[in-house]
């Protein structure tokens, strides 16, 4: 089980992240993109997820990745992020919920650059419950 | 050329089909860093209760996405991505040899002046992989 206590928390802002040429020509090309310049709709989560690993890493949370499924995905974009741009995570603890003793924890991702927020990022994730 | 006007609720948009290898998922793996062993490894993958490696979640919905891109491109549609969501319903799952198909198809589920937004199904063995994807096109 997760600790619910940390509903609402918002976790530390990342540093600043170059959106590299190159890892956004790999991602691209990892989807078979023809357009390997631009930023692919989904390349974000490469930023916000590993923005999480605070989160994963403490022990005081108690989130076993090894039960963990991705259940859910959503993207906003608020203004067009190109590569070169350098960009801050802010992951917040949207929600977490237990259904029949599973957990489902959703972060929202704020990613920002110099001009303020480009894009938000939500990611759902099923936890399995202990086996009673 | 096609104009977000030209759309109306219920047409059909788009329909395409990708194959998925065990090597598409390694490149995956790599571009997005996420190295999850069940995505890769057979026997993690089994260890993990899946009948069989199985792709990333977010390899089906880069899929979709591409899609999307390669549907908006064609139809010369002067348009951005504002919202994309997908729920994941079943795992596409990837056998060493056969590999998998996932079949996208899109229709229209809303039209408002200078916005529509798609409802999209992604099928794999037979099965519904997400619960409707949506993507929000507002014009430039």
């Amino acid at each position: 089980m997760l600790n619910a206590s940390y509903a609402g928390r918002t976790l530390p802002t990342t540093g600043p992240v170059a959106i590299t040429a190159e890892s956004v020509s790999r991602f691209a090309r990892a989807l078979g993109l023809s357009d390997a310049a631009s930023v692919p709709p989904t390349y974000l989560i490469t930023l916000t997820l590993p923005a999480a690993d605070p989160l994963i890493d403490d022990p005081e949370f108690g989130l076993d990745w090894s039960k963990v499924l991705h259940r859910e995905q959503r993207f906003a974009y608020h203004r067009e992020l190109r590569a070169g741009a350098e960009v801050t995570c802010t992951p917040v603890v949207e929600s977490i919920k237990t259904v029949a003793g599973n957990d489902l924890l959703t972060l929202r991702t704020e990613v920002a650059d110099a001009d303020g927020l480009a894009a938000e990022v939500w990611t759902t994730l099923f936890v399995a419950g202990d086996p009673q | 050329m096609t104009e977000l006007a030209d759309l109306t609720p219920g047409d059909r948009v788009f329909a395409a089909s990708f194959p998925v290898s065990r090597a598409d998922l390694a490149a995956y793996a790599e571009a997005s860093g996420d190295r999850n062993p069940i995505h890769l490894d057979e026997a993690a993958a089994k260890a993990a209760g899946l009948p069989d490696v199985i792709a990333h979640g977010m390899y089906t919905m880069g899929l979709i996405s591409r899609a999307v891109l390669e549907w908006a491109a064609e139809a010369g549609l002067d348009a951005s991505l504002g919202e994309f969501s997908a729920r994941f319903a079943k795992p596409v799952v990837v056998p060493a040899g056969t590999g998998a198909v996932v079949d996208v198809e899109a229709k229209v589920r809303k039209a408002e002046t200078g916005s529509v937004e798609l409802a999209i199904t992604a099928l794999s063995g037979g099965e519904k992989v997400v619960a409707p994807a949506r993507a929000t096109l507002t014009s430039n």
